[in-house]
């Protein structure tokens, strides 16, 4: 005779503080990381063309980072959220335009992962709230960057790479450096608990 | 930084509420992006440039110094669209390259615009703090108060986070796994410093998430706050002072045209 | 606490708190209404006074079962205890051993109770379902016959960098007095009022909690959670990662507030708190009650398991140590019995076994003398000449932005040296390290082994050869993810480092080592993790180790490669003594071997003990370099437990 308690259980439907907490970490650590990589990538990258493109998916990917960690409803959108807020707390000279970005920009990915219930977090799902992330910045580029007055093949150059970009970097890297976060047993109580841990209790 | 950031005087946009200020913002953001006409996109950077000299409440020199990035924000905004853009009048092209009338004009447009929205955004962050603006979202717009401390904690955060990635390169260097010799080890970079910097905020923002709850936080109680967020006559002179800035640009492009060109966008 | 309240509610104030009972009821949730198979009448019946469906975590009176026969009349019982389980058991997610079997406990009102244990034996997770944080903020799975909570607890844990949201340190306060709905008027006095009881004296409360000492901030955690105006205090491990000062101040802060109060604490350094408790519990590694009673009497019969457990009691040191430098042959005959440093985890991996005994990796000294030590010539293993410094510094100066931030104008390490780096925080130990090691800017002279090395990377490379470094968290150090690839790793990068030595390939692939001399480094790698007590862990994940192992894979990994220094950020700090003893001792072997260990440590049993040079560091500078008349040969080994696994 047993009775099971979990005070924390029926709650963690929605998402927690802790949730919350993490998904802004989360953005902030790859914001911190970007920061460092964008600066050695811009020295061993031959300046062409908008080459910065070839790492824009690192932009989304703290938003399908989150999602493959937490796997809740609304994480993306509060990691894109939390890396403008950011950014911009900090005194970047791109300010508010950072936070519109990074709202349809986190709505995009969101809308990619609610196609698929929030229930597949495989790296090919990821890679396509990438490019959903992507759509959402190219959706603000026509009305702040007036892209769409780009010769038509700088246009298609410039936005094959953004998704390529976001593809790789938001779906499959993520993908890897969440696996090897869970090798590293650090996802494990991030993730609702199993009914069969309750259930070891009465071996 | 902490200091760096802490302005020396305060103005109406100062004392306004954040939470307003924002949405005033956002408004602003929103209709300089529906400007299609360079003299408007001129004159609009002008009026905030100076705005944010005379409000932001910082010493001239800082000022300054904030706006220098601008110059880098003007050319990346201009210039793709200067060699590339499309148009009719080529001036001058080589290879891939055609400046045309329009895209040349469309390019300074941009730039003029983008030091428009930079300006924005700059008096804004210099004129709010923080902390100020997520307790008047929770205040005034009801923002739960788990996402208004989880971004609050994230300030506190970054600099631990900063320091760690000082530790993490040392070590790597220790280790002889810092150098990026060649293509792999660049595209590894992320890996190396993500993993550890991922591992250790992780768990600290468990624990802290557990220590703020174990003081009793509640997203879903009432509470008390801190810092008061009310709505005072600074709102009202604030949201005129920004109108007056924004009618100033307008009435000066159509009386003072500098360039004196139509919608900067191609005719569909 | 909400699930406090709820006890409150229930069982003594029905009247007063039903209020805040029911706020909990609906915010503690069970999972008690969903189907569970094992437990459909207690579900039923949890269930019964809360018509919609929810039950108030934690309190889950049995009354039918033997055990509650046996005990006393529920209303008696919880006016007389501030805490208490029955029957508990607890199993963490994704492990196959429950953590707690049917463990019980109950704590009385205004008891003073001091937690002790091994590493690992879950006396901070039983805090913690104790201060009823599990099961309501962290969800682990648990079921209990009974389980009573404080009706307010104020928790303060360990790390001083993770209890604060805000800040600013009267924001951080203002914090709790927000979540308890406290009007804006009246938080000004009672955030003045908490600060002055733990007796943080503030020039401006709104001050950054970045420019507090890490003992200021446990205390400023001590003060918000005063604020709860908790009827318990559990306080866990509080000065674990102070310093002396902040360790002193922490406990006087503790003992000023506890007057009335139920004090519950974890801790392995029960020097400060020893003589105020009123009650030890020492559980077993496997999480089961060993002893529960009054300190006097327990301390004197359990000795030599605290011992074990690696509890920093008084005596610990004397104890190791014998307050004597053991004999030459005495040391050679206790390593020979005891070989690797003990492993006080109980988390050996299923089917391999714990090495032990002879069975184990050569000692330092009789290393195999003929193997490729790849890093060149100069930086093989054997010990350069006795009397030749293998570091010598003269006018160096490490410079950070631009600012000397530790001078050192003499000083020498010679083989067998083992060297106290002490002084007050922020004077420059760590920077000095870096300094040795290239990775900060520096002028003057630093020689390892004779070599002077010009420019700021022939400076990194030359130090690389020369000396190991081991930062304070090993979790930094590490670049692989697999235990043997981490020590295998210092290997290769050397091997690969020898091969291509003069040509650097921009493009291309880089040159590998051949699969005798891969199979070569993977055996050594196995017979250095064997000699630091983690054989069978070699396929484990370095961040799934414990604490100690952490720390004993980043000495092995840094050490695999023979070279004559090394150099410690704090190796002790944090640990609990068994691990400390264990580090300590490896140093001591190293030593032995003709290498030299320079450390920075807080610990002045260190410098007393075991070092043959004190270096004192204050205010950015080395302001004094004092032999201690200890001899460079030789050397003081821990006489561990050797009854490990028998109990």
């Amino acid at each position: 005779m047993s009775t099971q308690i979990s005070g924390a259980g029926a709650r963690r439907k929605g998402l927690t503080l802790t949730d919350v907490l993490v998904t802004v970490v989360v953005s902030l650590v790859l914001g911190v990381v970007y920061h460092v990589w964008s600066s050695v990538y811009s020295l061993v990258s031959v300046l062409f063309v908008q080459s910065d493109e070839l790492v824009y998916g690192m932009w989304f990917a703290a938003s399908t980072l989150a999602f493959l960690l937490i796997r809740k409803p609304g994480v993306a959108l509060i990691a894109e959220i939390a890396a403008a807020h950011l950014e911009i707390a900090f005194g970047s000279a791109y300010g508010i335009q950072l936070l519109l970005y990074s709202v349809v920009q986190g709505l995009g990915a969101e809308l990619v992962f609610a196609a698929f219930r929030y229930r597949k977090s495989s790296a090919f799902v990821a890679g396509l709230a990438g490019i959903g992330a992507a759509a959402g910045s190219l959706l603000i580029d026509i009305y702040y960057g007036y892209v769409e007055d780009y010769a038509t093949w700088l246009l298609i150059a410039k936005y094959a790479m953004r998704a390529v970009s976001s593809f790789v970097i938001a779906g499959y890297l993520m993908y890897a450096l969440a696996k090897l976060l869970e090798r590293a047993g650090v996802t494990q109580s991030l993730r609702p608990v199993d009914r069969k841990e309750y259930d070891a209790l009465n071996d | 930084m902490k200091r760096f950031f802490e302005p020396s005087y305060t103005t109406w946009l100062h004392r306004a509420n954040p939470a307003l200020k924002l949405i005033l913002f956002v408004a602003l953001f929103v209709m300089t992006m529906f400007v299609h006409h360079i003299d408007a996109s001129f004159y609009l950077a002008c009026a905030f440039l100076l705005l944010l000299f005379v409000c932001s409440g910082y010493p001239l020199w800082k000022t300054a110094l904030l706006t220098a990035g601008f110059a880098l924000v003007f050319v990346s905004a201009s210039l793709t669209m200067i060699l590339f853009g499309k148009g009719a009048e080529i001036w001058w092209s080589f290879g891939p390259i055609h400046i045309s009338k329009e895209s040349f004009y469309r390019g300074l447009h941009l730039g003029f615009r983008s030091i428009a929205f930079g300006c924005q955004g700059l008096l804004f962050v210099l004129t709010s703090s923080s902390t100020g603006l997520f307790y008047a979202l929770m205040q005034r717009l009801k923002l739960s108060p788990k996402y208004a401390y989880s971004f609050m904690a994230s300030i506190r955060l970054l600099p631990m986070v900063g320091e760690e990635l000082r530790i993490r390169r040392e070590a790597l260097a220790v280790r002889g796994a810092g150098g990026s010799s060649g293509l792999g080890g660049l595209l590894r970079l992320p890996e190396r410093y993500a993993l550890p910097l991922l591992a250790q905020s992780i768990r600290r923002a468990q624990r802290t998430a557990a220590a703020m709850e174990v003081k009793r936080f509640d997203a879903g109680r009432r509470r008390t706050y801190y810092y008061p967020s009310p709505v005072t006559a600074n709102d009202a002179a604030a949201l005129l002072l920004l109108a007056a800035a924004v009618a100033a640009a307008f009435l000066l492009a159509r009386n003072l045209p500098v360039f004196g060109l139509g919608d900067m966008r191609m005719d569909p | 606490m909400k699930k406090a309240a709820m006890d409150i509610a229930i069982e003594i104030e029905p009247g007063l708190e039903t209020k805040r009972g029911k706020e909990a009821g609906r915010e503690a949730k069970t999972k008690a209404g969903e189907p569970h198979g094992a437990a459909p009448d207690a579900d039923a019946q949890t269930q019964s006074g809360y018509p919609d469906g929810t039950t108030p975590a934690g309190t889950i009176d049995r009354e039918a079962e033997g055990e509650a026969r046996r005990q006393p009349p529920e209303a008696a019982a919880s006016e007389e205890y501030a805490a208490e389980v029955r029957a508990l058991r607890l199993k963490f997610p994704g492990t196959q051993q429950l953590l707690f079997r049917d463990l019980s406990l109950e704590i009385r009102r205004g008891e003073k109770v001091l937690l002790l244990g091994p590493s690992g034996c879950g006396k901070s997770t039983l805090l913690q379902v104790l201060g009823g944080v599990i099961p309501r903020v962290t969800e682990v799975p648990l079921k209990a016959e009974r389980l009573t909570v404080p009706d307010s607890a104020g928790l303060v844990f360990q790390d001083p960098d993770t209890q604060f949201c805000m800040s600013y340190v009267d924001e951080e306060l203002a914090f709790v007095l927000e979540n308890l709905a406290v009007p804006r008027g009246e938080m000004d006095a009672r955030i003045e009022a908490a600060l002055r009881e733990v007796g943080l004296d503030l020039p401006d409360r709104h001050m950054p909690i970045g420019d507090l000492s890490q003992g200021m901030k446990q205390r400023l955690a001590l003060a918000s959670v005063l604020l709860l105006e908790p009827d318990a205090l559990l306080l866990d491990e509080p000065s674990a990662l102070l310093d002396p000062e902040g360790r002193r101040t922490i406990w006087e802060a503790v003992r000023r507030v506890s007057a009335r109060r139920t004090v519950i604490i974890v801790e392995h350094r029960i020097e400060e708190v020893l003589h105020w408790v009123d009650r030890i519990v020492l559980l077993r590694s496997d999480g089961s009650i060993l002893a529960d009673g009054a300190p006097a009497g327990l301390f004197g019969r359990y000795r030599a398991e605290l011992r074990e457990y690696g509890v920093w009691y008084p005596g610990a040191w004397d104890d190791a140590y014998g307050g004597a430098e053991a004999g030459a042959a005495d040391l050679a005959a206790e390593n020979a019995r005891r070989g690797a440093p003990a492993d006080g985890e109980a988390e050996s991996p299923a089917g391999t076994q714990r090495p032990g005994g002879e069975a184990n990796a050569p000692r330092m000294a009789a290393r195999p003398a003929g193997r490729a030590a790849p890093g060149g010539g100069e930086a093989r293993g054997e010990a350069p000449a006795a009397g030749a410094p293998l570091l010598r510094l003269r006018d160096f100066r490490v410079r950070r932005g631009g600012r000397t931030v530790c001078a050192a104008e003499a000083a020498e390490v010679l083989p067998g040296d083992l060297i106290a780096l002490v002084g007050p925080n922020g004077a420059g130990k760590s920077s000095l390290l870096l300094g040795l090691m290239g990775l900060l800017a520096h002028e003057g002279v630093c020689e390892f082994g004779g070599i002077a090395p010009a420019g700021r990377r022939a400076a990194r490379e030359t130090a690389a050869k020369h000396a190991a470094f081991v930062f304070q968290n090993p979790e930094f150090q590490f670049v692989t993810n697999r235990a043997l690839d981490e020590v295998a790793f210092t290997l290769r990068s050397e091997a690969e480092r020898a091969l291509r030595a003069g040509r650097r390939p921009l493009l291309g692939r880089r040159p590998k080592p051949d699969a005798a001399a891969e199979s070569g480094m993977l055996r050594r790698s196995r017979g250095e993790l064997a000699r630091f007590g983690l054989a069978g862990f070699e396929d484990r994940h370095p961040y799934l180790l414990s604490l100690g192992q952490k720390r004993r894979l980043s000495v092995a990994s840094a050490v695999v490669s023979d070279k004559p220094l090394l150099l410690l950020d704090e190796p002790t700090f944090g640990q609990d003594a068994r691990n400390a003893f264990a580090i300590l001792d490896l140093c001591e072997r190293l030593r032995a071997s003709g290498h030299a260990v320079l450390m920075v440590t807080h610990e002045l049993e260190i410098a007393d003990r075991l070092a043959t040079q004190i270096w004192r560091i204050e205010g950015g500078r080395l302001v004094s370099a004092e032999h201690t008349g200890r001899s460079r040969s030789g050397g003081a080994f821990v006489s561990l437990v050797s009854k490990e696994g028998t109990e």
